[in-house]
């Protein structure tokens, strides 16, 4: 997989966000971290079952707007 | 639609499947977070090992913690489906019995982390299952979750 690598500056950067989160207790970071949005398709069936991984992936390319990020492009 | 996922709501994950002996670990972005990942996530993943006994526990355990199962439904967790998104509960959350780009779950139980009680797979295993996917989204956030695991490495894991 194809991931670009991260400047000297963005790097600096990402370590004093880690910092940051390191000094909130874990409650704090899960207020921070979990969000809710609704996300077409996805979130209109209350129950999915796929029988293979694979099978969830192809139905996420197949199915889901690409714009959310599920399929290997945008 | 469900409310975002709290702390409340985990610590209730961890004590019912502990209750009920299942066997499971939090893995993608809802595990990182865990271990410190400062990034935002509407998904709570957890990667449950396969084993028949193990998914019939889970189900008991997803009842108990108000997910709305009917009996076919819960026929096809326990049948060994490889991946379920359930969106009939308290918040959502994806089960996932074999994860790209881990071996299997005995092997991920080995690495594992312990976070305040909640077992979290190891940001290696998080790393290669993303890896493995190949979605645009992990794409995206791969760089910085691995940037977060050597600090993660340098720094916490030694704590």
């Amino acid at each position: 997989m194809d991931c670009e690598l991260p400047s000297k500056k963005q790097l600096r950067e990402w370590e004093r966000e880690f910092d940051a989160a390191a000094r909130r207790p874990l409650r704090q970071r899960f207020r921070y971290s979990f969000i809710r949005t609704y996300k077409p398709v996805l979130d209109d069936a209350h129950f999915r079952a796929f029988e293979t991984t694979r099978d969830y992936r192809a139905w996420c390319e197949r199915e889901l707007p690409s714009w959310l990020g599920y399929g290997a492009s945008v | 639609m469900a409310r975002a996922f709290d702390y409340a709501q985990a610590e209730e994950v961890r004590d019912v499947f502990a209750k009920e002996g299942v066997r499971y670990l939090f893995i993608g972005k809802s595990g990182a977070v865990l271990l410190g990942f400062p990034d935002t996530t509407q998904d709570v993943d957890v990667f449950l090992d396969s084993s028949e006994e193990n998914a019939v526990q889970a189900v008991d355990a997803l009842r108990q913690l108000g997910f709305e199962l009917s009996d076919e439904e819960a026929a096809e967790v326990a049948c060994g489906k490889h991946f379920v998104q359930l969106k009939n509960g308290p918040f959502d959350l994806d089960l996932i019995f074999a994860a790209d780009g881990i071996e299997s779950f005995d092997q991920a139980w080995a690495r594992h982390v312990d976070v305040e009680g909640f077992p979290v797979c190891h940001l290696d295993d998080m790393i290669a299952s993303k890896q493995a996917a190949n979605r645009a989204t992990d794409k995206e956030s791969l760089p910085r979750l691995i940037a977060f695991r050597d600090y993660w490495l340098r720094h916490c894991k030694k704590a």
